[in-house]
């Protein structure tokens, strides 16, 4: 009689549940596995035909020097900016978890260019980039240097970008790792300092250890966020000078919605998806060790 | 409780078939939607479907204004799709072929000669000509010249006189004169252009291309842009691109235009109608009278000035295509043309507007634009020029930038077209 009950309660949850999931699979599943079948054929968008390719759409995107490019310029933004927002973003949490004047109003200014749209952040970055009227490089060239091709220069232009995403996405580290920190029981710092231990002791051997968890979930969500750059690039160089912005993103977005080689840009999609997933599951794995 | 649900259920059919009473085509009502551009475009779009709306106000319209991207993006979606969203399109000329080749677009000449009516003799041959397909004189008609884009060369009078430079003819006289004001002019460029990738940096390419005699694909669909004439127009594009800006490799139309209004460059070899409007505006324009907008100079073939025609098309899947068409006249018809003109500078596709001493006034350079227009070259008619373009963009700005030769850029641009079209 229980088992029935049981058997009964449990079809009663997945039929409760039913909707929901179909729901989630109809709008995740759906997508990915249809990506994943254009992704083996030539497919012209225009006429219709669609003819299987085997592999072809791979082999193409891994040997195209554009996406090689492109991925190695990705990855170099996405870990300078990952590493430089976490670790910045923790300093500031360090340096806010102290008692201070004027503190609310300092924490307000700080967050504020995440609050801002990409557009709007790329608007105001451009206009003190720019190389003849721009703040940077007025301060560059009231120090007696020559101005900065901040934007224009091949060598400069990446470097430039992940600047801008350090300025709009260290305070969202800041945010996680200013809630953990607060989160710490104060009688381990009062314990510590009873002990002797200084503040530098204390942030390296206690904070730091306690908030290991916090610190892969932001590493995961700043790598997958950074790796899909293409905001920026837009509004700032489109790609360009030559090669040097070009990004993944960018180029699965021309192939699909400028050229609509769909299966080319579902190949490179996948590959792009297969490197963030190898990241995630490694940040997963260590997040769920630390816990 | 279960009188209520069958109350509001007997309420709710006896609504839905009162207000499911008649259908639009059968009340007369008609609402188009227009996928369109921003800027004066979208202006100019939607005074004309305001005005058509007063005239007859059984027509109401939806006037979505797009950027070009994001209007190619929806609009490509759309017509595959065939849901019928969208009643009049926009069309940048290179990429008709795609629409006219995929039978997106309804035949305009099915349409005229159901009203027994002919297309207008008073449109520019080459504007209309892009909106048939093939692209030959008798091709088929899917759409008609909303605006008569068309690229100029801009340069300053009062610095050629001063350096005793005539009005250039040929591209190679013209870069003594650049080089020359370029050393000697105090704050003050030889020329400057859109060098960013893709579209800006081969739209200025473009005219010394065609004028050195080069083509992309030849008649027979051979890719020959890796020629002498090829060779030559590049090598001169660099040399021009000497007595640029510093940074003219990420100059967008913005820059351009404001090095143009702020007198800093003596020569612009690519400006649009669009651009230009100020120009004689002392409260907008440094320059005011001392530049010439004139039809590009030619080298070995004539002066070949690009034209970028938009086109207003009516797709297949329209479910109102009489009204469309109807609309589509009208947007085209002499008076709108001339309205728009005045109003918004959108620049006319038909002769006779051209020749308005009123708009003259407004705009000197119309003489030149009217001439430009007629000798106007459209881009490569491929399906894949986009892509085309875009691969096109990026050799120029190697070359330009020094990670390519001239050379090595245009070998490597053949290849790539090659492969594109194969």
């Amino acid at each position: 009689m229980k088992f029935v009950k049981e058997k009964n309660g449990g079809i009663f949850f997945y039929m409760i549940i039913a909707p929901a999931v179909l729901f989630m699979i109809w709008l995740t599943v759906y997508p990915v596995i249809n990506v994943i079948y254009l992704s083996f054929f030539d497919y012209d968008f225009f006429s219709g035909t669609k003819n299987f390719a085997g592999i072809e759409n791979y082999l193409q995107v891994i040997g195209d020097k554009l996406f090689q490019r492109a991925f190695l310029n990705t990855m170099v933004f996405s870990v300078s900016a990952t590493i430089a927002e976490v670790s910045l973003g923790t300093l500031l949490a360090f340096i806010f978890y102290r008692q201070f004047r004027g503190k609310k109003l300092f924490m307000t200014i700080v967050i504020f260019p995440m609050m801002l749209s990409t557009m709007v952040v790329c608007a105001v970055w451009r206009i003190l980039y720019h190389y003849d009227i721009g703040l940077l490089n007025y301060l560059v060239s009231s120090s007696g240097l020559e101005p900065v091709g901040w934007l224009i220069n091949k060598n400069m232009a990446m470097i430039s970008i992940i600047i801008v995403d350090i300025w709009q996405w260290t305070p969202f580290a800041f945010i996680i790792m200013n809630a953990a920190m607060s989160s710490i029981p104060s009688e381990i710092f009062e314990a510590a300092q009873i002990d002797g231990a200084g503040s530098f002791k204390t942030a390296f051997k206690i904070t730091l250890p306690i908030l290991t968890s916090q610190i892969f979930l932001i590493l995961m969500l700043r790598t997958i966020d950074t790796f899909k750059l293409f905001g920026k690039v837009y509004a700032l160089t489109q790609g360009g000078p030559g090669n040097s912005t070009e990004t993944v993103s960018y180029y699965i977005y021309r192939e699909g919605f400028s050229y609509f080689n769909m299966g080319k840009a579902s190949a490179a999609s996948l590959c792009v998806l297969l490197v963030i997933a190898s990241f995630s599951f490694i940040y997963i794995r260590q997040i769920f060790q630390e816990d | 409780m279960k009188k209520l649900i069958v109350f509001t259920m007997v309420f709710l059919t006896a609504f839905s078939l009162f207000a499911g009473g008649k259908s639009e085509k059968e009340t007369g009502n008609v609402m188009l939607t227009i996928a369109g551009r921003d800027g004066a475009y979208g202006d100019s779009m939607q005074m004309a479907a305001d005005a058509y709306h007063e005239k007859h106000p059984e027509v109401t319209f939806e006037v979505l204004k797009l950027s070009g991207g994001s209007l190619y993006e929806k609009t490509v979606i759309d017509l595959k799709s065939k849901t019928g969203t969208y009643d009049i399109i926009l069309i940048d000329d290179p990429n008709a072929p795609q629409y006219q080749q995929a039978k997106w677009l309804a035949d305009l000449d099915v349409l005229y000669s159901e009203e027994g009516k002919k297309v207008d003799a008073d449109f520019i041959k080459p504007a209309l000509k892009t909106c048939r397909f093939p692209y030959k004189d008798d091709g088929t008609l899917y759409g008609l010249p909303f605006a008569g884009n068309v690229e100029l060369f801009a340069y300053r009078t009062d610095l050629f006189e001063k350096y005793g430079f005539s009005e250039p003819v040929k591209w190679s006289e013209l870069l003594k004169a650049v080089k020359t004001i370029d050393e000697k002019e105090n704050g003050v460029n030889g020329v400057v252009f859109r060098g960013s990738k893709g579209n800006p940096i081969v739209t200025g390419f473009l005219p010394i291309f065609w004028a050195f005699g080069g083509k992309i694909i030849d008649d027979s669909g051979n890719v020959t842009i890796n020629s002498k004439a090829g060779l030559d127009a590049l090598n001169y594009f660099l040399e021009l691109s000497k007595y640029a800006p510093e940074g003219v490799a990420m100059y967008q139309s913005a820059q351009v235009k404001d090095a143009v209004y702020a007198g800093t460059a003596a020569v612009a070899p690519e400006v649009w109608p669009g651009w230009i409007g100020d120009l004689e505006n002392p409260e907008k324009s440094s320059v005011v009278g001392k530049v010439k907008v004139i039809k590009h100079p030619g080298e070995i073939e004539k002066s070949s000035p690009m034209i970028g025609i938009w086109i207003a098309a009516i797709p297949e899947a329209s479910k109102n295509k009489k009204a469309a068409f109807d609309f589509l006249q009208f947007l085209t018809s002499y008076d709108m043309q001339v309205e728009m003109a005045d109003k918004f500078g959108n620049p006319p596709t038909r002769q006779k507007p051209y020749t308005l001493s009123s708009l003259q006034t407004k705009s000197p350079w119309y003489p030149a634009q009217l001439d430009a227009l007629n000798n106007g070259v459209a881009r490569t008619r491929s399906t894949d020029w986009k892509q085309i373009e875009d691969k096109l963009g990026s050799a120029l700005q190697f070359a330009l930038i020094g990670d390519l030769t001239a050379e090595e850029a245009l070998i490597q641009v053949e290849k790539e077209i090659k492969t594109i079209i194969k």
